[in-house]
């Protein structure tokens, strides 16, 4: 039934027609308010509408309470942006997940990500109870079979056909043990996963290598790989992304750059110095995103500008990624 | 405890266990009673094998009995 | 073993205030072994409550007893005929002792004085580390004799999360990544491939999630009629 009404796809969303069509890939984060003020969805729509091909809501994101990523993304779909709804196992179990998943459907939501979820120790809440009743894989599984089996985890039939998920994973190239990391990610497609963003790269060399990996076992073509990129804001945040987020790891080159950027500017013109380290920080961007391009295997790019939503514009435009594509086929 | 409380105006004086090594300390309080120095009555003196046979309990103990200092010397 | 730590001096003797005779019930079994509940800390949690609350002008008069094992009713049963003369009884046993004692003697006041903490090992002296959740469906035959339910802050089944780092788990440094550890014993094993089949949702229904769990033996059980409890 899927195949009749999104006319081959998968999902028939933006994001999976604009791959199949084999275009560069662009996706953005927006990160819900911590309120339940839709105005400020509707506000980071704005900067980010046009410019990507889909748009990341996260969920709960580093174990931090905001507004609910399927509500947000309701607001994008009704403001004409198309949502990638981030769902973790932390704070659900099955019965949430597929609950909510349907809900999501039904209010035209397309796309899903499915992520293992920050402790919530990270986060406000830390006495808080986790769940992971499932892991990200048997997520990623649970999606593919609602869509694919029209079938509930318990195996129950979904009476008129399940929802037609584009389903999404992570990937962290730079997580332990590095050589495990491209059989996780090939674990993510025998799952069933369509597309995969991979955590924030400001260490190209070692993201070419785990790509050559992941091209010589053939993933690459199983599953469409969206490089995540992000512009770094200060050279203070890209110190501490260097030595304080765990999996991250940032070449010296990135914190040297940003330092370099506030050199001659006075301690005390804090004007000055952030308008110098944002314009560093996307023109590094926008250099790495021209080199991810060239990578064998990079089928787009994920931006992920943390409550700095309006970067996005000025890296998708200077990557020379506009205008983005419109693929027809719904 | 009430009743030192209550000395305490006029002279008080510390109750002291002292847990004493055999071979060490204890010894030497032997010396001294040889050597005929005198030592303040409030101090009474433990003969241990060891100091390593003191356990916590025979401290607590001791100060739930009354004594105000335990000293322990090896 | 079972692994437990006393609960601080002060919120015990809050969980005291109004008891005059209290007896401390201590447990021979993996309290002792863990320094936290056997006769010598029964010793040294009286003493200090005898103390404390005499400064507190409302000396509780505590009384000591050690059971080589709190969570078996023929070792608590001859306590019974010693229990009148007490206001409460303070278990240093764990969470199982406590309510053994307090199923036994139903009449009677039983108070915990310790948290019972995990089901682990000492790995080294004055070092308990968890190893198991007693999730009733064991998978260490899958995962190199390293269980990824108990030791993975995630729980996860198939392979690491993002936050894994230098062998570190990303909630805390001091603790080691469980697929790290996975991932390197299994591959000195030679058994990788195992590795790589996705695993399905774990069946929870064994874990406490399936509601308080019982087991029973028909072939150890004693007929009906001779049963006593």
């Amino acid at each position: 039934m899927t195949d009749v009404s999104t006319n081959g796809y998968k999902s028939g969303s933006n994001l999976e027609r604009v791959l199949a069509a084999g275009h560069f890939a662009v996706t953005g984060e927006l990160g819900p308010p911590k309120s339940h003020d839709a105005d400020v969805i509707r506000r980071k729509t704005q900067m980010l509408k046009g410019y990507v091909d889909a748009a990341n809501i996260t969920d709960n994101q580093t174990a931090i309470v905001r507004m609910s990523s399927i509500a947000a993304g309701a607001i994008l779909v009704q403001e004409g942006l198309e949502p990638v709804i981030q769902m973790t196992c932390r704070d659900r179990n099955r019965l949430a997940m597929q609950s909510d998943l349907l809900g999501a459907a039904a209010l035209g939501i397309k796309n899903v990500l499915c992520l293992t979820g920050d402790h919530q120790s990270f986060g406000n809440h830390p006495t808080a109870k986790n769940v992971h009743d499932l892991d990200s894989l048997q997520l990623v599984r649970m999606v593919k079979d609602l869509r694919d089996e029209s079938k509930f985890q318990c195996g129950e039939e979904i009476k008129g056909g399940g929802p037609g998920f584009f389903i999404g994973a992570a990937a962290n190239p730079f997580g332990d043990p590095f050589e495990w990391r491209p059989y996780r990610l090939a674990k993510k497609v025998a799952a069933g996963a369509d597309f995969i963003q991979t955590q924030l790269i400001y260490d190209i060399p070692r993201f070419k290598e785990f790509m050559k990996r992941v091209v010589d076992m053939g993933l690459h073509e199983k599953v469409a790989i969206l490089a995540g990129v992000g512009p770094l804001k200060s050279s203070g945040m890209a110190r501490y992304m260097r030595d304080k987020v765990p999996g991250m790891i940032v070449a010296d080159e990135y914190v040297d750059r940003m330092v370099a950027a506030v050199a001659g500017i006075p301690k005390e013109d804090k004007a000055a110095r952030r308008d110098a380290w944002r314009a560093e920080g996307i023109k590094i961007c926008i250099e790495q995103i021209q080199q991810l391009m060239e990578i064998e295997g990079v089928a787009g790019v994920h931006i992920m500008a943390i409550e700095w939503e309006a970067a996005i514009q000025p890296i998708v435009e200077g990557a020379g990624l506009l205008p983005r594509p419109e693929v027809n086929g719904r | 405890m009430a009743k030192e409380e209550s000395s305490k105006e006029t002279h008080w004086e510390p109750q002291i266990v002292a847990f004493c090594c055999r071979h060490c300390a204890y010894a030497a309080a032997d010396l001294a009673g040889g050597l005929r120095l005198a030592y303040p009555p409030s101090v009474k003196v433990f003969e241990l094998p060891c100091t390593g046979r003191l356990d916590v309990l025979h401290v607590l103990r001791t100060f739930e009995d009354g004594a105000d200092g335990v000293m322990v010397a090896g | 073993m079972i692994v437990a730590e006393q609960k601080p001096l002060a919120e015990i003797k809050a969980m005291l205030a109004g008891y005059q005779k209290v007896l401390v019930v201590g447990c021979g079994t993996c309290v002792t072994v863990c320094f936290a509940g056997g006769e010598k800390e029964v010793g040294i949690l009286a003493s200090a409550l005898r103390m404390a609350t005499r400064l507190d002008g409302n000396g509780i008069d505590l009384d000591e007893t050690t059971v080589q094992r709190q969570c078996e009713w023929e070792y608590i049963d001859p306590l019974a005929d010693r229990l009148e003369d007490y206001d409460a009884l303070l278990s240093l046993g764990c969470g199982v002792g406590v309510q053994t004692l307090a199923e036994r003697f139903p009449s009677k006041r039983v108070l915990p004085g310790l948290n019972t903490s995990f089901m682990g090992l000492p790995t080294e002296q004055g070092v308990w580390e968890e190893r198991c959740q007693a999730c009733g469906n064991c998978i260490l035959d899958m995962t190199g004799g390293i269980c990824p339910i108990a030791r993975c802050s995630k729980q996860l089944l198939n392979g690491p999360c993002g936050g894994s780092q230098n062998g570190e788990c990303e909630i805390n440094p001091e603790i080691p990544c469980a697929w790290q550890l996975i991932w390197e014993r299994m591959s000195a094993l030679g058994l990788l491939e195992q590795l790589m089949e996705v695993q399905p949702p774990k069946d929870w229904s064994t874990s406490r999630d399936g509601g308080p769990r019982r087991i029973i033996r028909d072939d150890l059980r004693l007929p009906e009629d001779y049963r006593d409890t």
